[in-house]
């Protein structure tokens, strides 16, 4: 068969157009939301994408991308958002009110606003998931920490894998650290000073993201993380338990917010209100993906740290608003007490 | 016909040929302009800010950067880690190089298949395979206490030493590639040439081949250096933070802290130090080739 031009030209163009064919199909449109990488990704993937399709007719595009890459990419693009939806936790949120980058949020459009604790939304977004950050340990490795203090000392320390103030978990637990030994939500100083101390014993410094491979693989028995990736990595077999400081664990809530510029606002509300229902945080509850759920009519999980959400009242909170500002100078003092 | 009206004809052809050349290469020179240039000069323009929020002009990122000796230190780690790296896959990929010219074609097809074998896995599983190899319990470990050469467990990971052995694992390609396509062009009768002439092996391995391969060395140096000085995810998952480079202070001040002014700083002191260390390699292989040739 010979080809010529017009042919050629002919070809491309019908394949080009056959492209735009997926998008006639979907009559009531799609939604691209950011979901973070791992568990986030695969439990929004496999429970609420479909269930979005079958109410709503909607396609969710699931954008995996970690709190601050969200608001760096929705900076970069300037007005015109590469998503509709972020997913962040307390320090990127303020990033994000500061910089412009929500749409203001109208709660009254969510059906399942009367299933929220009161205070869950604001004019800018609305909690759909619930994070407690305590220590992880290896329970046929190493005997039960009983706070943060005891991270510094044998046998914990030479089995202890720490990240920086790149995550929300690793700068509340550090602050955590910190207050032991005479700092505050404000001055971080006391726990560098203290991890200096110890720093050749320390089995890991590493980035947030491969400590979960790092503890899965024994580099380290026991760090500091959430109650999500404790049970992730039960669920992978891993000998692993969850600790709630005698200080406290550390609460916060994740939140999902309407980018500013989002073309799809209407589809956005439908799938903000799925996820707050209970039919979809009933099973984003139960394992593997074990999150805490933030609707009245779901029950936590028997193996969580309390037995509802009023518990968490009493949990450590911190003022993402005054940590914002320092954290540049704490990354910065921390690669220079940590480097080699 | 006179000789004037065929060399204006052929002067036309040769006109006519370098205009079709020329509109030939300029979607390729435009999307250059566009994808590369143009950010560059972004990056270069950001770099002149002095806040986060990038309205205030001036040059206190500069100042700033470079009024901190720490960030020298990176700077220079950073050129040293892929000075390492250079190094160790020259001394484990030159050899093999040297192998490759001796095989039957049937097994250079398999040696170069198993050369090019890494490219087809991602760098991200790839990096994480050296966790499983480095790890504690990983093969490494369990190998020599299963031997009984340690009785405690070696500390590989987040240590400069694994971080280069499983970036000369990772960057082996881009050094054997140009080392074997310009090996494989050598005649093989110079080899046979020293010898007559009474050149020992070894003679004739630093005076013939060696000189005669240094474009494909210099090349592949070139292609090793630039990659695991840049590699930030090795870097990163096999080093740790404890071992601080370039590309983490870059994705730490553009991602984690929105820096963006002090971010393009330090990407533009990683291009330029990347690129001065490429462009002295550059010189070496020039002169090398010179020498060679006068």
């Amino acid at each position: 068969m010979i080809f010529n031009r017009r042919s050629l030209l002919a070809g491309v163009t019908a394949l080009g157009g056959a492209s735009f064919l997926p998008g006639i199909a979907h009559a009531k449109g799609s939604v691209i939301a950011t979901t973070y990488p791992g568990t986030w990704e695969d439990a929004y993937r496999t429970v609420v994408a479909p269930m979005l399709k079958k109410k709503d007719d909607i396609d969710l595009e699931l954008a995996p991308l970690f709190a601050m890459d969200q608001i760096g990419k929705a900076k970069a693009a300037r007005g015109a958002p590469p998503f509709d939806v972020f997913v962040l936790d307390p320090g990127p949120r303020i990033v994000g009110l500061e910089g412009g980058l929500f749409e203001k949020f109208d709660a009254t459009k969510l059906g399942n606003l009367s299933k929220l604790p009161a205070g869950f939304t604001d004019d800018v977004g609305v909690h759909v998931s619930a994070q407690v950050v305590g220590i992880a340990y290896n329970p046929k490795k190493l005997p039960a920490p009983k706070g943060w203090g005891d991270l510094l000392k044998d046998p914990w320390v030479s089995r202890l894998g720490i990240t920086g103030f790149q995550t929300t978990f690793g700068t509340s637990s550090l602050i955590e650290l910190s207050k032991l030994f005479g700092g505050s939500l404000t001055n971080v100083d006391p726990a560098l000073v203290e991890l200096k101390k110890v720093l050749p014993k320390i089995a890991a410094v590493g980035l947030p993201a491969a400590m979960p491979g790092l503890f899965q693989q024994g580099q380290c028995d026991v760090m500091y993380t959430n109650t999500q990736t404790v049970a992730t990595l039960k669920g992978k077999g891993v000998d692993v338990e969850f600790v709630k400081p005698e200080s406290g664990a550390i609460t916060f809530f994740t939140t999902m917010h309407i980018a500013k510029g989002s073309g799809d606002i209407g589809n956005a509300y439908k799938y903000l209100d799925l996820v707050i229902s209970k039919e979809a945080q009933e099973a984003l509850t139960k394992p593997p993906y074990n999150f805490l759920p933030v609707n009245k009519d779901v029950p936590l999980a028997a193996d969580m740290p309390m037995k509802n959400l009023d518990e968490m009242a009493n949990y450590v909170q911190h003022d993402w608003a005054k940590i914002n500002p320092l954290r540049a100078a704490w990354i910065e003092k921390f690669n220079k007490e940590m480097a080699k | 016909m006179t000789s004037a009206v065929v060399t204006a004809e052929i002067y036309g052809e040769r006109r006519s040929l370098r205009l079709a050349e020329w509109q030939l290469a300029l979607p390729l020179a435009l999307a250059f302009a566009a994808l590369f240039l143009a950010p560059l000069l972004l990056l270069v323009a950001t770099s002149f800010f002095n806040d986060d929020k990038i309205t205030e002009p001036g040059f206190a990122s500069w100042a700033k950067f470079f009024g901190d000796p720490f960030n020298y230190k990176v700077i220079a780690d950073t050129l040293l880690l892929g000075l390492k790296t250079v190094c160790a896959t020259v001394i484990v990929g030159y050899p093999l190089a040297l192998v490759y010219m001796d095989l039957s074609p049937r097994l250079q097809k398999v040696l170069l298949f198993i050369i090019i074998m890494p490219m087809l896995l991602s760098v991200v599983v790839r990096t994480f395979a050296w966790i499983v190899v480095l790890g504690r319990e990983g093969v490494v470990n369990q190998a020599l206490l299963g031997l009984g050469v340690i009785s405690e467990p070696l500390r590989l990971l987040q240590t400069e030493l694994g971080l280069v052995i499983s970036l000369t694992q990772i960057e082996m390609p881009l050094m054997l590639l140009p080392l074997i396509s310009v090996m494989s062009r050598l005649d093989p009768n110079l080899r046979d040439a020293s010898a007559a002439l009474g050149a020992s092996r070894w003679r004739t391995l630093f005076t013939v081949i060696v000189p005669l391969s240094a474009p494909g060395l210099v090349a592949g140096c070139l292609l090793v250096f630039a990659s695991s000085t840049t590699a930030f995810i090795s870097q990163t998952v096999i080093g740790g933070v404890r071992l601080i480079y370039l590309p983490l202070v870059i994705w730490q001040q553009s991602l984690v802290v929105y820096h963006w002014p002090l971010a393009a700083v330090a990407s533009l002191s990683l291009v330029v130090s990347v690129l001065t260390v490429i462009a002295a390699l550059s010189y070496l292989g020039r002169r090398s080739s010179r020498h060679l040739q006068g």
